[in-house]
């Protein structure tokens, strides 16, 4: 008892610390089935452990670790290392708070609240932090600013980071107004779903003489509270997380008569937190490149052996004709002949037979995967998973029991592997913003990938872009393309008038912002094509001339000078060269722009000389250039005569 | 459960030094010696081999959690080395009278095969003797190096130091007592110590210039001497220094300028490890100090590496300076028997 008076008379001096250890979410299925987040291994440790030792560093000495589901894992975890004497367990004291009735970040603070263990501020952790921030100085500027203002409720921790950058999550976008004390005027989490505009409250600039606005932050998911953060969460028993919080307490700040603070980190601090896969990767990535020291993880082997940046746990055994770049391997993981690993990350005792292919995946703990498996495209094996000979799976989640009833349709892939469905977890509506945040949670894929992301993002109104992840790279150009192409098939079907169908050309060529060569080129390329999509052989000469007749009009709106007739010329070739049909009749397509005008003489001669000899397409077109020089001299002779 | 307690000790010594609130290496010195003579004064030990094991348990925690640390393993080792001694004297002095050199040809041989397990009662109370002379010796250290400045720096010369180290601050602020001389001090990017060395020094009245890494070599032709400090001394008299000395120490040989390491004895390691070693060598700290993290997404393709070490090999080392005074690196091997015994270079 008298050891209780002690504590508490101490609780003003010491620090605290929240970590909250659920997500709450569905984010790290099919493992958050088996595992707990916070047992989740990163590069060879916990997570938990990182987050603890970051914790221990930056000088807080009790922690309250809060815990819905798996607690009995996390509780023996806790203790094994507290009996291990785990380098943080000298300095910080874990106690594990169990109620499994939270279903919610603000559920887990009001349980806090009731039980009045937090006395002074103290330090908020998202699930899945890892850091290594000092907090001390950052926690003296939150005492500093609540003794200037009284409502001071939350000091929010970020870090700059550039767009496009592994570890900034795109469905964490922020933009965020402060004013000059570094008082948050305006924050808003921009989730892609289609906002292209922000609308700023015009009170953040009539009441601010300095008011500065970031989209340069990534979310470190740490805070400082005041003790009046819990009580808040209790009145308002709406917030159901962090971000509701922030944006409860900016709109109401009169009734609340609440402030938040930010903090901007820099140097060689560095935080981050895994709320999903693709946060995984890229926090695994930093770790292993020493971004959080002195937090470091354990790997023995972070050697040059296997190409660029592999991180080999320990006792691994890895046959010498692999090859593995970019990945993170686990403890006890045994690797045959001719492994491919690139961008994997194998967690432990996970046995990887010969011939297998890994790539951009993630492959749970305990999993065997047989002789020629082939696991890409962000896939996720679960843990105990074992997948049979020449299994290929490309992104899906791959978990080891039957799913529960509500999935209907199965696909079993072995006795202890079945794909789970990835839109089948919709509870939302399944809007386009949705769907894209979702696929921003998920794995990053390789470079090319990556830039088909962005090029999406920037035309996100149209659904196709969207839901084809591996379709071919569509860049502008390629958009523009189709585009064209749609316009005019149903301007052929409709009978549209050809002047409306320029203008829609014309408005697509702005949208995709294609320069005037590119116009030219495509448009012809796409009325050489549509012949195709109803008649092929025989038929499509009639059919290709029966559009030109049609198109004549558009042709003649945009084959005006030299320069258009080279482009042109170009896409007959580049057209011909690819299929059997134009390459047939180009001379009597040639013929056709000659005839009526749209290509000169000298254009096509001009054109010939630098056609490539051998090609398949120069020898069809022989002839008739030869018609049109002896045509020329007959005309240049009658002229001279 | 006992043994968990005394670990504790240990464990809280490398928590510091991991969280960086030791970060002097003397400080470290005299934590790991400190922590050890409780060990020998309250721990429960009745040999020297008892003794022995619970130490040499310690460093093998110590290498398996800091791997790249060496001052507090090294100040184990010696005293591993004191302990056999003490406990070598103790039974000598009971059949003293009879040292013959046959009988230390054979008593030598027998030592090998010495167990430790025979119970001295004197033991503890030697060795506490022992060690608080030690104590004073590593308290002492610092200023009997400094006070050997004025044999090493004359009037008007041109000293060039890098980065920042207290024993090299104490050498010059003992020589400016009675010199005048220059001190260039090199930043030392990207943790730049040598802004806070230059700083210290200019205050006790000594002309100081800073300098960026790069312009080394452009300055080495004005330097008179080279004094710098160091991590560790490897067993071979190769440097673990910080990183960029090597650079100065090449551009040193190349202007033919002496380079004068101050190291206390607790800096003498056993250990032999070299530039290609990197992953046993070197520690690497966070890239953010090199390029910022928000630099953008070039970080998503290169891979950064911020090395705190650097491996400066023997032969670019004129002298060492010790307490006892100078050495050259040839000589390295010779003091490492004096201070630790060959059973306990490796663990």
């Amino acid at each position: 008892m008298s050891k209780k008076d002690s504590d508490i008379g101490q609780k003003s001096d010491i620090i605290q610390a929240v970590i909250i250890a659920d997500s709450f979410g569905n984010e790290f299925l099919p493992l958050s089935n088996d595992v707990p987040l916070m047992l989740l291994h990163l590069v060879n440790k916990p997570l938990i452990e990182y987050t603890l030792e970051f914790l221990s560093f930056g000088g807080v000495e009790e922690v309250f670790l809060f815990c819905c589901s798996h607690v009995d894992a996390i509780k023996e975890y806790i203790k094994n290392s507290q009996n291990e004497n785990v380098i943080w367990s000298q300095t910080t004291k874990v106690n594990i708070i169990i109620s499994e009735s939270c279903r919610s970040f603000g559920d887990c603070l009001r349980d806090l609240d009731a039980k009045g263990l937090l006395r002074g501020n103290f330090v908020l952790c998202e699930p899945g932090v890892v850091s290594n921030i000092k907090l001390l100085p950052i926690i003296k500027k939150h005492i500093e600013s609540s003794a200037k203002d009284k409502g001071t409720a939350m000091t929010l921790i970020y870090q700059e980071a550039g767009v496009g950058q592994y570890g900034r999550c795109p469905r964490e976008e922020i933009v965020l107004a402060s004013n000059s004390d570094n008082r948050v005027l305006f924050h808003k989490k921009i989730n892609y779903n289609n906002e292209r505009k922000i609308n700023f409250p015009l009170e953040v600039f009539l009441e601010n003489n300095c008011v500065s606005i970031q989209h340069n932050l990534k979310d470190t998911h740490i805070a400082i509270c005041s003790p009046s953060v819990l009580p808040l969460f209790s009145d308002n028993f709406d917030f159901q997380t962090r971000d509701d919080f922030i944006k409860g307490l900016l709109m109401n700040e009169e009734i609340l008569g609440s402030t938040v603070y930010w903090h901007l980190i820099k140097g060689n601090q560095h935080g981050g937190a895994i709320t999903n896969w693709r946060m995984y990767q890229a926090l695994s990535q930093e770790l292993a490149n020493h971004w959080f020291y002195p937090i470091i993880p354990d790997v023995k082997k972070y050697s040059e052996c296997f190409g660029r940046g592999a991180a080999v746990g320990h006792n691994c055994s890895i046959s010498e004709s692999s090859n593995i770049s970019k990945s993170i391997i686990g403890n006890n993981v045994t690797i045959g002949r001719n492994v491919t690993l690139e961008n994997a990350y194998i967690m432990s005792d996970v046995k990887i037979c010969n011939d297998c292919i890994v790539s951009n995946s993630i492959v749970g703990p305990k999993s065997i995967l047989r002789n020629g498996c082939k696991v890409t495209f962000g896939s996720v094996v679960g843990a105990n998973v074992e997948l049979n000979k020449e299994s290929f799976i490309e992104n899906s989640l791959v978990q080891s029991k039957r799913p529960e009833d509500d999935y209907d349709d199965v696909d079993k892939l072995g006795e202890r592997a079945y794909r789970l469905k990835l839109v089948d977890d919709d509870e939302e509506e399944d809007i386009v913003g949705n769907k894209l945040a979702r696929r921003f949670s998920r794995l990053h894929l390789d470079e090319d990938y990556a830039k088909s992301d962005d090029d999406s993002l920037e035309s996100s109104d149209s659904e196709d872009g969207l839901s084809h992840v591996h379709s071919p790279v569509p860049d502008d150009t390629n958009m523009f393309f189709s585009e064209v192409i749609d316009s005019l098939t149903r301007g052929f079907e409709d009978k549209l008038q050809c002047d409306n169908l320029i203008l829609e050309i014309n408005s697509s060529r702005y949208a995709y912002n294609v320069t005037l060569k590119e116009v030219n080129y495509n448009v012809i390329k796409a009325i050489l094509n549509l012949p195709f999509q109803h008649s092929s052989g025989q038929q499509y000469l009639p059919a290709l001339l029966r559009t030109l007749e049609y198109f004549s009009p558009i042709l003649k709106n945009y084959i005006r000078n030299n320069d258009a007739m080279e482009d042109c010329l170009q896409a007959i070739e580049d057209v011909a060269a690819s299929n059997n049909e134009l390459c047939e009749c180009i001379a009597k397509v040639l013929n056709w722009f000659y005839d009526r005008d749209h290509i000169t003489e000298e254009a096509i001669l001009l054109w010939y000389d630098k056609l490539d000899k051998i090609s398949r397409v120069n020898a069809r077109v022989v002839p008739f250039i030869k018609w049109l020089q002896e045509a020329e001299e007959a005309s240049s002779s009658e002229e001279s005569e | 459960m006992y043994e968990k307690d005394q670990m504790i000790d240990i464990i809280k010594l490398i928590t510091d030094i991991k969280h960086g609130k030791l970060s002097s290496s003397y400080s470290i010195a005299v934590r790991a010696e400190q922590s050890l003579e409780n060990l020998i004064s309250q721990g429960k030990w009745n040999t020297a081999q008892e003794l022995m094991n619970l130490i040499k348990l310690r460093l093998k925690k110590i290498v398996h959690l800091l791997p790249q640390e060496a001052t507090t393993n090294n100040i184990m080792r010696h005293i591993l080395k004191i302990i056999r001694d003490e406990y070598d004297a103790g039974f000598k002095s009971k059949a003293e009278g009879q040292q013959t050199l046959h009988h230390l040809v054979t008593a030598d041989l027998d030592k090998d095969a010495t167990d430790y397990s025979k119970p001295l009662p004197s033991l503890k109370l030697a060795l506490l003797d022992h060690l608080a002379e030690y104590k004073v010796e590593l308290e002492a250290s610092g200023d009997n190096i400094a006070s050997q400045a004025s044999e090493h720096i004359h009037s008007n010369e041109v000293i060039l130091t890098v980065g920042k180290s207290n024993t090299v601050k104490k050498f010059l602020k003992f020589a400016a007592k009675t010199r005048k001389y220059h001190v260039i001090v090199v930043e030392s990017a990207p943790d730049y110590q040598g802004h806070a060395m230059a700083a210290s020094l200019a205050k006790s009245n000594i002309q100081t210039i800073v300098i960026p890494d790069s312009a080394v070599f452009a300055m080495m032709s004005r330097v008179n001497k080279v004094i710098i400090g160091t991590y560790t001394v490897m067993a071979n008299g190769g440097l673990r220094a910080a990183s960029g000395v090597n650079s100065v120490a090449l551009a040193a040989k190349h202007y033919s300028v002496p380079v004068m390491v101050l190291v206390h004895m607790y800096k003498l390691s056993p250990i032999h490890a070299c530039a290609y070693e990197q992953d046993t060598f070197n520690v690497f700290a966070s890239p953010g100090d090199v390029l910022p993290y928000s630099s953008g997404p070039v970080l998503n393709k290169v891979h950064i590496y911020n090395p705190i070490f650097d491996y400066v090999p023997p032969e670019l080392v004129t002298l060492f300076i010790t307490h006892q005074g100078g050495n050259a690196a040839s000589y390295v091997y010779r003091l490492l028997s004096e201070l630790y015994h060959p059973d306990d270079y490796y663990l």
